[in-house]
């Protein structure tokens, strides 16, 4: 007898093992435990055994069934893992490219502007930001460039008529909007809404008169940069800028402040860089840069008092770094959004 | 500005090789230009050498051995195949180590036997010229040893930049000025003494019998009159200081204030006193439509806000600006009257602008000319007149007015500039400075310095820390440390949320693109027709298709998908963060948005299709979008639009107002029309934020935690037969509000879904079936079937009753 349920047992294994769908398996679990089934069958033939053997049988047959149990339960796990892959489709060549041409990526001046940002950021720099329509006052007056001053000549400003009206850019008088013609108006706009000390960087969009060339863009980007505090010195502007264009351009580079003029600043500088690995442009003294203390008369405009604050402010070209950084010698190619142009930074690089 | 520097050597020692200018006025605030010709070779270790003799090679016919001076103890010994020269000669001698412009490398070597210590130069070789013939014989006997590069550095002539506020550096004496005070050499100004008499009018029986000012544009004006001068040609050298910064030479009056101009940098104008009408001449303000024709032959019609300098019927010049040329000194020229005049340096600017001329005079008074500098250019362009043309003198200046300013003095003390500059200062190098500048410098520390009235610009002490900057430099500041790291606030949240959306639609597959801000009237016209184009249109636009600034990113997005459509570049999505202007209730609006447009597939040919682009992707795009930059969207419910540009009719939905809502969402296919405008081929699919910036500002009130039950909700469905037209959200947003009513005090009703739409067999015409489910949970038990059943009955009975919906039966 008990032979005959080891018998079944084996059995069991060996027709599983042909068994390919469910409705096979189904088939065999009921011709082995099914009401007519093999071992449900075997069981009954307990009754026709002396009682000293039952104990005995009943306890094989409670194993035999078990491992039956069992033999079908890892049957009906491997047939539904096949099932599932059968629904997962052929394997895959890896080496075959994704069907979504979607490939995103960020803008060289976006990339730029975050690293300029990210830097100054390590030093005590957050990002202010104003808006690109301006007015006069805040864009020339404030920064210590009245109508008659030679610099507003070389400002060539886009206007709107004087009856246009801006909700949200506020006017000091009766004065016009402009498209600003440099981010520095941010540093009038901050220093008269935030109290100093202050520390921030305002990069966004300028605008000349201008027309296009390689270039010369009708817009651009800048970063104003502008610290406000007790006892600023020139020596604080020089190490920042140092520590801000070694960050950018790498340790082996030397700097100079040139002294130059910006209505705004006293004293004024422009900044040289000169280093190796920039391309043609490698182990030459170029411009990258203008700063200076920012002029008492500024301080006075903002009705801050110059006794006690002092400062330096900076600007910066983000079209021009980024030129630099890779090398393009064509500004229009930010603006043309060629992909073959746009692809090779969209790693955020 | 241009600059000869042979001209400059006249007011300044300056070294032999001029070169050095090159970095030494830029580090001086002039910027030099970069030099057009080509630089002048590089000549190290070549000097002048002299031949002392001169024998025949041992060893070969055509190679003498020479003994030649270089500026060394010994002689050189130097083997030579030319002919040329004897000894005696001055030529150019290329010793060891030198390097000839073609490459060639000076070495000690043997010539057939004999040591050669160098090279003996053609002009070829050394790229001086283009003689090959021989050696290159040097004329004017030049010391020997003199490096040879020295020789020919001459005559050269910079462009200079010099910024707005150093109008006394547009001359020659001017640059001598800050050369002088780099190389602590002494400036040297030509001497004129002529002491003539100031009179406030001019004495009977000259040239002019009046001379009037009558506008507050001209503080200061001289006159001086010279009579029988003799017109001609300039002499040589005049002619050659006047073309070696590009000027023509005209005649010897006219150049000599020319070379006045050039050499002082004040301008100064010369009449043909015949050609003055009344003997009158009237400083004033032109008459509207006054016109005058220029000296470049330009008629010009002048208006009130302009000075012009007239006689007693018209106007002669445009002050400051240009000559008439009805009292142009000319051949026939006899009597002259010349004029030195200050003059408002706003006015001029402004006057130059206005008539769109620029000239050499108008560039000096709009930057400030030294009003106590009126006499000395006079008088020196007088001496030379003199000297050049003859003539004779009427000997008085006619001067009218006042000098409009003179010397400042200012105190300063050193704690002040080493509070500025960040370093300790010398105490011997402030005063130095400033004196090697020209100004006065008395007492110590403080210190009482006088500025001469060149230097208008300089006021303040912190304007004397720059120029002591100037002159000692700031190399010294390196390497230090970077204080304060600390953060005093953080970005702006605008940035912040801008930097965020390009995060979110990088990582959605989008390219990041950078268009320009300025657009056509033609564009806006097509593209957002409903908003009044002339409120964002610039005064002063450049040109025809930069004349408004932007409303919209999107036109910027479909001329990049055209432009790599058209390039076969494969480029589907693309985006762009910036600012835009719109027109509104309150006046233009200055808004950020975030736009994104793509094709609905990849233009390329795929092995596999993917699925393209529809309504409600974009839709998901855009809400994604919009998770991320933790924005939620207005109140209210999508509007299909209609006729609002440039959205395709019944393919595109707007919610919120960037006006009224400060958000403004719109998303959607481009109207096909404009897309093929922009040849752009398939429809485009695009999304568009408008915000309000304030609207960023706000910070947002922390989240309530709402707790929520744990016992599992019953599902219950319904579908609703409904008008054609009716939103299904409309549908929707009625059988969650019944079903909350319902459930009131009861239980909970999460957000009904819409799970299947459809229309056609089976439904009268007109109609669509929108089918709902809901699912309703009480927090605090499980509902029985039989509380949900008859929940559902009344939400179905209510339905019926209350809203226009059937039942789906």
């Amino acid at each position: 007898m008990e032979n005959d349920l080891q018998a079944i047992v084996a059995q069991t294994e060996t027709s599983l093992k042909s068994v390919s769908s469910r409705a096979d398996w189904e088939q065999a679990k009921a011709s082995v435990l099914g009401p007519n089934g093999s071992l449900t069958l075997a069981a009954k033939g307990i009754g026709k055994l002396p009682n000293e053997e039952k104990p005995a049988f009943g306890q094989a047959l409670n194993q035999a069934k078990k491992q039956v149990e069992q033999l079908f339960a890892d049957s009906l796990c491997v047939l539904e893992e096949q099932a599932d892959l059968v629904s997962l489709g052929d394997r895959v060549d890896p080496t075959l490219p994704s069907t979504s041409s979607l490939n995103g990526g960020t803008h060289p001046l976006t990339n730029t502007r975050r690293k300029i940002v990210s830097i100054f950021r390590k030093i005590g720099f957050t990002v202010a930001e104003a808006t690109e329509v301006e007015t006069e006052w805040f864009c020339f007056d404030a920064l210590n460039t009245p109508e008659d001053h030679p610099a507003r000549d070389a400002q060539d400003t886009l206007f709107f008529p004087p009856d246009s009206q801006w909700s949200n850019v506020s006017r000091k008088g009766k004065e016009s909007h402009v498209l600003r013609t440099h981010t520095s108006s941010v540093q009038i706009r901050s220093l008269l809404r935030e109290s100093p000390p202050l520390r921030i960087i305002a990069p966004g969009r300028c605008f000349r008169r201008d027309t296009v060339d390689a270039t010369h863009s009708a817009n651009f980007h800048q970063t104003e940069g502008l610290y406000v505090d007790r006892n600023v010195t020139v020596k604080d502007l020089k190490s920042v800028l140092d520590y801000f264009l070694k960050e950018l351009f790498g340790d082996k580079l030397e700097t100079r402040l040139r002294p130059s003029f910006f209505p705004f600043t006293e004293p004024s500088f422009e900044v040289d860089l000169k280093g190796p690995n920039l391309g043609k442009l490698s182990d030459k003294w170029i411009e990258i840069m203008g700063c200076g203390m920012v002029d008492p008369r500024v301080f006075s405009l903002v009705d801050l008092d110059p006794e006690e604050w002092t400062g330096f402010a900076f600007g910066i070209g983000i079209e021009r770094v980024a030129m630099i950084l890779h090398g393009i010698d064509d500004i229009r190619h930010f603006y043309q959004n060629d992909q073959r142009f746009l692809s090779q930074f969209s790693n955020g690089a | 500005m241009k600059v000869n520097i042979e001209w400059l050597r006249e007011y300044v020692d300056l070294p032999d090789c001029a070169d050095e200018l090159v970095d030494v006025l830029p580090m001086l605030g002039i910027e030099v230009e970069e030099d057009e010709e080509e630089a002048s070779p590089q000549l190290d270790h070549v000097v002048v050498g002299e031949v002392l003799s001169k024998e025949q090679h041992p060893e070969a016919d055509r190679l003498s051995v020479c003994s030649v001076a270089v500026g060394s103890v010994e002689p050189a010994t130097i083997v030579c195949g030319a002919t040329n020269f004897s000894p005696g000669d001055r030529v150019p001698v290329a010793l060891p180590g030198a390097k000839l412009p073609g490459g060639f490398k000076i070495k000690k070597s043997k010539l057939r036997g004999v040591a050669s210590e160098g090279m003996m130069c053609s002009a070829k070789e050394l790229e001086l010229g283009d003689d090959e013939s021989g050696l290159f014989l040097l004329p004017d006997s030049p010391e020997i040893g003199t490096p040879v590069e020295r020789l020919f550095s001459q005559d050269k002539t910079l462009e200079l930049e010099v910024t707005a506020n150093r109008g006394d550096c547009l001359s020659h004496i001017g640059v001598a000025r800050e050369l002088a005070a780099h190389y602590e050499k002494d400036l040297k100004t030509p001497q004129v003494s002529l002491d003539l008499p100031e009179v406030d009018q001019p004495s009977a029986g000259g040239l002019i019998d009046q001379l009037v000012l009558e506008t507050e544009n001209c503080p200061y004006y001289k006159l001086y009159s010279i009579k029988g001068v003799q017109i001609g040609p300039s002499p040589d050298w005049l002619k050659k200081r006047l073309e070696s910064v590009g000027l023509r030479a005209i005649n010897n009056v006219v150049d000599v204030t020319n070379f006045v101009l050039l050499e002082t940098g004040q301008p100064l104008h010369a009449f043909d006193a015949a050609k003055i009408k009344g003997k009158a001449i009237r400083v004033r303000q032109a008459q509207e439509n006054e016109q005058i024709t220029t000296l470049d032959e330009v008629n010009r019609t002048l208006d009130p806000e302009m000075m012009v300098i007239a006689d007693a019927e018209r106007a002669l010049v445009v002050a400051g600006v240009m000559g008439s040329i009805d009292a142009e000194v000319d051949d026939s020229t006899a009597d002259i009257v010349l004029e030195s005049a200050w003059f408002q340096p706003g006015n001029v600017r402004a006057t130059s602008r206005r008539l769109g001329l620029h000239s050499d005079s108008s560039q000096r008074f709009s930057r400030n000319v030294d009003p106590q500098g009126l006499a000395y250019a006079a008088e020196r362009a007088i001496s030379l007149i003199l000297e050049i043309a003859g003539g004779e003198l009427i000997p008085e200046c006619v001067s009218v007015g006042s000098s409009p300013r003179g010397e400042r003095s200012i105190e300063v003390q050193k704690s002040f500039v080493e509070k500025t500059c960040g370093f300790t200062v010398d105490e011997a190098q402030l005063p130095n400075s400033w004196r090697r500048l020209g100004f006065e410098v008395s007492g110590n520390d403080p210190w009482t310095v006088t500025i001469p009235s060149f230097r208008w610009e300089v006021e303040r002490p912190i304007d004397l820390v720059e120029e002591f900057l100037r002159i000692h430099g700031t190399g010294a500041l390196t390497d230090s440390n970077v204080t304060s790291p600390a953060l005093l606030r953080e970005n702006d949240t605008t940035y912040d949320f801008c930097n965020r959306a390009i995060d979110n639609l990088v990582g959605q597959g989008f390219q990041e693109t950078c268009n320009y801000s300025l657009r056509s009237s033609e564009e806006i016209s097509s593209w957002l027709p409903q908003i009044e184009a002339e409120k964002i249109a610039l005064a002063n636009p450049l040109t025809s298709d930069h004349t408004h600034v932007r409303p919209s990113l999107l036109p910027g997005l479909a001329d990049v998908l055209a432009h790599n459509q058209k390039n076969l570049n494969d480029l589907q999505g693309v985006f762009e963060t910036g600012r835009v202007f719109r027109p509104g209730p309150r006046g233009n609006l200055e808004c950020i948005s975030v736009a994104f447009a793509t094709l609905p597939q990849s233009d390329s040919r795929q092995w596999k299709k993917g699925e393209p682009i529809d309504f409600f992707e974009i839709k998901a795009i855009l809400a994604r979008l919009m998770a991320a930059t933790g924005l939620s969207l207005p109140k209210g419910n999508w509007t299909t639009l209609e006729n609002e540009s440039p959205w395709q009719d019944g393919y595109s939905a707007a919610i919120g107002d960037c006006h009224r809502n400060k958000l403004q969402v719109t998303t959607g296919i481009i109207r096909l029309s404009l897309s093929k405008q922009k040849e752009v081929r398939g429809p485009i699919f695009a999304g568009e934020l408008l915000i309000d910036p304030v609207f960023l500002a706000k910070r947002k009130k922390a989240v309530s935690f709402k707790p929520f039950g744990s016992f599992p909700p019953a599902i219950k469905d319904l579908a609703l037969v409904v008008d054609n037209t009716e939103p299904a959200e409309v549908v929707r947003q009625a059988v969650e509000n019944v079903a909350v009513q319902v459930g009131s005090g009861a239980f909970e009703v999460d957000p009904v879904s819409i799970f299947d739409l459809f229309q056609g067999t089976g439904l009268p015409d007109g109609k669509k079936s929108v089918a709902c489910s809901m699912r309703l949970r009480a927090s605090d038990r499980t509902l029985s079937e039989k509380e949900v059943n008859r929940a559902f009955d009344s939400i179905v009975e209510k339905i019926q009753s209350e809203t226009p919906y059937e039942l789906r039966k």
